[in-house]
């Protein structure tokens, strides 16, 4: 090649780098958006620091745990703060990934020096975060993370949302005692939400006469369960168990309805999103009940206003992790009232009973920070989900 | 269940035939592994998506998706690959993934990271063989990996493209001096490389309902598994090992469940075949590079 054409291919190759660079940068940056309302005069702002998978493949919760969060916040800055303080979210996306929610808690400690955090995200990266929150004293709620493993981080770590295992038990309810179902197939996520949705399973199932003849988990991104359930039916299953996230329960219900199977099927809060489940399925999902701690069809009022508001602000009805973390900024608000020490906050959050939120009554905080409510089951009719039943055993309800 | 996973798994390897063809006859072509081709698949699936949702026409969304990826990738060729062909093999394979990387990154840029519907008929009915069903999208594919079975064989065997390419990978040089136009062939091995990577795209959106910007990941690590089992540089033999691949994947997960991540078991029988027999199930001319 003669000189000419090398110096050509050299500007050829650093425009190329200089793309990819800035290609890969914009991919990677970590988004930190504060709502800031303060006014001369006012008591000084309260900052909460929040995280949620705003990228990566949860990146729809992520979107919408952090609407619910903006919408919060505006909410309780506008009637006057909490205790008379504004609030001011700091808001880091965590990709998904707990190595990035490590940064983050690290980031939100150290540096935006938070009063307490909403963790809007799934229980890998919760589980990662807690402990730096509970060794620096950083009360946090974890708004659907239900891995019982979160709220064991310590005392300064609360769980909004029932945990995997209690979960489990409200779903062997719905299958075995309200189903009917004596031979359970369970398909389930391999991870932290699946295995403790399938251990609280598996206690009820036993303990209503049921026998689970099949457990299989699956991988993320797993598109083909079509040999599992046609290997489950072969082995006697009547009714299935579906411990999945929104995406592979999404190619679950299509090879299920290809199969032609009408088998009684119960699922969990994971498939609980609008945009990326009820949207999508539609009525390919009718039949199917789910356990979640939001009820669509709740009589409550502030239930009823949060839907509104939040369709309002938002163009599509909330799911249950807008509701959850909706919960935890009210919950943190209350506990706000009785100062805003590290302690106070803790120990305001700990004395919390009878608390009426959008997923249902906080009955109360055992002494673990796991929160004891009820569970609603949800049954999907013309594509959308509506109240089915609740399960309300407060033994079972009891972490 | 054994007609139910088999049919599975022919699809899935006629997939996989689709995706590892065109970076086969590259290696062939250029001893290079071609990772981007990957983008390819994903890039023909996007275009796809919007194509059927004006049109609702399916073999028009295969036609334009097929038609931007091989523009795509004879654009890379021009423009990335042959000027950096000297400097070696991992040159271009460092290039090649970093493509790869930026092009996904692009995708989620363009289009956003939420999974898109491809929620298409495609005008083959849903038939019942023994207890089995298959639905008109799978038997589309499997039509088209016979297609490109046979379509290979032929070309490769029998018009002077074929002759061109099997020159061109055996010495690039040689087959230059001897007056073939290596960069025809290069463009032209590309042109096919990259369509049947959209079509493949196209297909596999269509029968999962999905299209997102890292579809392409798995497809790009796997068929490296592929093509080295199926041996380097041959073409059939890397249709071979695709649906050889495809068969064990859904043999695996129907009799013993999940106990392993899918995507282990390509590689978990790369590993043993290799062992066994390390130039590759049906070794081609470039097996010795």
């Amino acid at each position: 090649m003669g000189s000419h054409g090398k110096v050509g291919f050299k500007v050829v190759l650093a425009v190329a780098v200089a793309l990819i660079t800035a290609v890969g940068l914009a991919a990677c940056g970590s988004t930190s958006t504060s709502t800031s309302n303060t006014s001369p005069g006012a008591k000084t702002a309260i900052k909460i620091g929040f995280f949620a998978p705003e990228s990566g493949f949860a990146a729809a919760d992520g979107a919408s745990a952090y609407d619910a969060a903006k919408l919060a916040v505006n909410e309780i800055n506008a009637s006057g703060g909490a205790g008379g303080h504004q609030l001011q979210v700091i808001n880091y996306d965590d990709a998904s990934d707990p190595s990035q929610a490590v940064t983050t808690a690290t980031r939100l400690v150290t540096q935006d020096h938070v009063t307490a955090v909403v963790s809007g995200s799934y229980s890998d990266q919760t589980l990662a975060a807690a402990p730096i929150f509970q060794r620096n004293n950083v009360p946090m709620l974890a708004a659907y993370a239900v891995s019982p493993g979160v709220p064991a981080s310590g005392d300064f770590i609360f769980q909004q949302d029932f945990n995997g295992v209690v979960e489990g038990r409200a779903a062997a309810v719905a299958l075995v005692q309200d189903l009917g179902v004596k031979k359970v197939a369970i398909v389930a996520i391999k991870n932290d939400f699946g295995s403790s949705l399938v251990q609280g399973f598996r206690q009820e199932a036993a303990a209503l006469g049921a026998e689970v003849v099949a457990i299989d988990y699956n991988q993320f991104g797993e598109k083909d369960f079509t040999p599992i359930l046609t290997r489950d039916k072969s082995k006697g299953a009547t009714g299935f168990f579906m411990a999945e996230y929104y995406s592979e329960a999404q190619q679950f219900i299509n090879n299920w309805n290809t199969l032609g199977f009408k088998y009684p099927l119960v699922g969990t809060e994971g498939i609980d999103s609008t945009t990326q489940f009820f949207q999508p399925v539609g009525k390919a999902a009718d039949g199917l009940v789910f356990t979640t701690p939001f009820n669509r069809d709740s009589t409550e009022p502030v239930a009823q206003k949060f839907s509104a508001s939040f369709t309002a602000a938002y163009g599509h009805v909330p799911d249950m992790v807008a509701a959850t973390t909706y919960d935890s900024f009210l919950v943190l608000k209350n506990a706000l009232l009785k100062g805003t020490s590290a302690t106070q906050i803790r120990d305001a959050i700990a004395a919390t009973t009878n608390f009426v939120g959008t997923t249902g009554t906080i009955i109360k905080y055992n002494g673990h920070g796991e929160v004891v409510k009820a569970i609603d089951l949800q049954v999907i009719k013309n594509g959308e989900p509506h109240h089915y039943g609740t399960v309300d055993n407060l033994q079972l309800i009891t972490p | 269940m054994l007609l139910t996973s088999l049919i599975n798994g022919v699809v899935i390897g006629s997939l996989y035939a689709l995706i590892a063809l065109g970076p086969s006859l590259v290696y062939g072509l250029l001893r290079v592994l071609d990772i981007a081709n990957a983008a390819g698949l994903t890039l023909g699936a996007y275009v796809g998506v919007y194509v059927f949702s004006a049109s609702h026409s399916v073999w028009l969304a295969l036609l334009a998706g097929a038609a931007a990826a091989s523009v795509f990738g004879w654009l890379l060729q021009r423009v990335l690959y042959r000027p950096i062909l000297g400097r070696g093999p991992l040159v271009p394979l460092i290039a090649s993934i970093g493509v790869f990387i930026a092009m996904e990154e692009v995708f989620r840029l363009v289009f956003g990271p939420y999974p898109h519907d491809f929620a298409a008929t495609v005008g083959l009915p849903t038939v019942r063989v023994g207890g089995t069903v298959v639905t008109g999208v799978q038997l589309l594919i499997i039509l088209f990996g016979a297609a490109v079975l046979v379509g290979t064989w032929f070309v490769l065997g029998h018009t002077s493209l074929g002759l061109a390419w099997r020159a061109t990978s055996q010495e690039r040089e040689t087959a230059e001096a001897m007056g073939i136009n290596t960069a025809y062939v290069i463009g032209a091995i590309f042109i096919v490389g990259y369509g049947l990577a959209a079509v493949s795209g196209v297909l596999l959106s269509i029968n999962y309902n999905s299209v997102y910007p890292t579809m392409g990941d798995i497809p790009a690590y796997k068929m490296l598994a592929i093509i080295v089992l199926g041996g380097l540089g041959n073409p059939l033999g890397t249709i071979a090992a695709a649906l050889l691949i495809g068969l064990v994947e859904t043999f695996v997960v129907a009799y013993l469940g999940f106990v392993l991540p899918r995507e282990a078991i390509a590689f978990i029988v790369l590993i043993i075949v290799l062992l066994v027999r390390p130039q590759g199930l049906f070794p081609g001319e470039a097996s010795a590079a």
